[in-house]
């Protein structure tokens, strides 16, 4: 006799967990992997951008004329908007020395960068903990020097980062309703089964069997049922996901966009069947010791 | 009350218990008898006169609506739920209706108290082989209950109340689907554990056994019990017997 066939001969829970968890699961495991994907591109992008920023002085007008002592005076007001503002760290002039050490590999090293329509550049180290208003310092510097020109990728990624973090706390969202839905789901089928067997369970109640002695029948039997459908979920989610990345690596950004999960995401996406089958363990527990107190 | 008042108790104590279903009429009537250790009573009345509810005072699948019932020293509505559990595994009872589980063969259903108790396999194995060959059932026990007769079944039902060697025996019209030559081989089994310390009960209209036996009686008439002692019950049944005349 096998251990469980006491009650379970015939029982619908046989077919219907296993679809339930298989669906669940397919569905968990690729919005998950999706928002594991997600997490990893806003942790690059904020890495990317978050460091530092460029602020360019034009040396020259846009009709080709010199603008002289005026760069200077601008850079000295930039600078010190710069380093009065919220979040920044410094700000510093990449000298000629520098600028010609980064324009060696086009001009080589003996040019007079000076003579070139070079804009000066000020280089400004922020402090991302500290919530840089990169909005503020554009309106201060082009009030006070209208020819500056700021280059910060946070400022073009800023509402796709946001955008993401929400998509982020959805997506969290989504895979609590979606537990939620297996809780109910198991609770349902469990009282269906329950009920199909109440003939046999108030026989073994009367015979002696303690509340444990069934409910660990039905608890390791729907942990079980679970498991197996949640694999089977988690391989049908397979070529879904290779898809899904196959099409993302041939649009993206090369060098902020990651499809890869690394180990990491896979055991997490791993994990969503066997957390599901706790969830079915511990709710049919709690489900069968509440239907078990009717009897005496 | 300590572990050793507590085997010196009487099986069953009722003391003016009442019991209804639910708002129904009320079944039994202040209900007072004991049961001492060791002891084999008739069960008797006319069908509705409330045995099957005695009875399910007696294995714990009720609660008097009012008095109270100790089983083996204690009081059943102060016992936690484990607790009424092991007080069941020392009762054995044989439903009216059987109660077999169609999906398990005869085996498993004698099997079954056993694997509750959680007995070794090895053991089970043999208990079961011994009994149902004891009862005539060595060849029906791969059998399922649908495709075996009434009596057969009933056969069944008798192995699986007595598989554990229970401390206190119930048994509903246990001898209802056999004949009179397999009712007392059955009636002899119950014997056979009575005289090894196992209280007995059994609910009959069978006034053959009864007589044969002479056992007292707990006899039932609209919910009022009467204990009817063994001496006077055979003093009652010969009477009975020969105002009938011998037919």
């Amino acid at each position: 006799m096998k251990k469980d066939s006491i009650f379970f001969a015939t029982d619908s829970t046989r077919l219907f967990l296993p679809w339930m968890s298989m669906l669940m699961t397919f569905i968990a495991v690729l919005i998950l992997a999706t928002g594991i994907t997600s997490y990893q591109a806003i942790t690059n992008w904020k890495q990317v951008v978050s460091g530092a920023l460029t602020v360019q002085i034009p040396t020259y007008t846009e009709s080709g004329e010199s603008r002289g002592q005026a760069v200077n005076q601008d850079v000295e007001t930039a600078l010190t908007i710069l380093r009065s503002s919220i979040g920044v760290v410094g700000a510093t002039v990449i000298s000629d020395a520098q600028m010609t050490e980064l324009m060696a590999p086009w001009l080589g090293g003996d040019v007079a960068v000076s003579e070139l329509p070079l804009p000066k550049l000020i280089d400004v180290t922020l402090d991302s903990a500290n919530h840089p208003n990169l909005a503020q310092i554009k309106t201060d510097l082009a009030e006070q020097v209208p020819s500056a020109i700021l280059d910060s990728h946070r400022m073009r990624l800023e509402p796709l980062i946001k955008l993401s973090d929400a998509g982020i706390k959805l997506i969290i969202f989504i895979l609590i309703l979606l537990a939620v839905t297996a809780s109910f789901t198991v609770v349902y089928a469990t009282r269906t089964s329950l009920s199909a067997h109440e003939h046999v369970i108030s026989l073994i109640h009367m015979m002696g069997a303690n509340d444990w002695f069934l409910t660990q029948k039905y608890a390791v039997r729907h942990f079980s049922l679970t498991i197996m459908g949640g694999f089977f979920g988690f391989l049908l989610a397979l070529p879904i996901m290779a898809g899904i990345s196959f099409l993302i690596r041939g649009a993206t950004i090369d060098f902020i966009w990651n499809p890869a999960l690394g180990i990491g995401g896979w055991l997490t996406l791993l994990l969503v069947p066997v957390i599901l089958s706790i969830l079915a363990f511990l709710t049919t527990i709690k489900t069968v010791l509440g239907y078990l107190k009717r009897f005496l | 009350m300590t572990e050793k008042s507590k085997l010196n108790a009487p099986v069953a104590e009722f003391n003016g218990v009442s019991f209804r279903y639910d708002n129904g009429p009320e079944i039994l009537k202040d209900i007072q008898f004991t049961l001492a250790p060791g002891s084999f009573h008739f069960m008797t009345g006319e069908s509705g006169a409330g045995k099957t509810s005695l009875l399910s005072l007696l294995y714990l699948y009720h609660l008097p609506t009012k008095g109270r019932v100790r089983l083996f020293g204690y009081a059943v509505d102060e016992l936690s739920r484990r607790a009424k559990a092991g007080l069941r595994r020392q009762i054995g009872v044989v439903f009216q209706d059987f109660r077999l589980l169609d999906h398990l063969n005869a085996f498993d259903n004698v099997a079954l108290p056993l694997r509750i108790a959680g007995v070794k396999e090895s053991e089970i194995r043999r208990h079961v082989s011994e009994l149902l060959t004891w009862v005539g059932l060595e060849n029906q026990m791969k059998s399922y209950p649908p495709e075996l007769s009434g009596g057969e079944q009933q056969r069944v039902a008798i192995a699986r109340a007595v598989i554990n060697r229970p401390t206190l025996l119930l048994a509903d019209e246990p001898t209802g689907n056999v004949d009179d030559a397999m009712a007392k081989r059955l009636l002899h089994l119950f014997l056979e554990l009575n005289k090894l310390g196992t209280t007995v009960v059994i609910a009959t209209h069978n006034e053959g056994l009864i007589k044969h036996f002479g056992f007292p009686r707990l006899h039932l008439e609209k919910g009022h019990l009467n204990v009817v002692p063994q001496n006077q019950y055979k003093d009652m049944a010969s009477k009975l017997f020969n105002r009938g005349g011998a037919k």
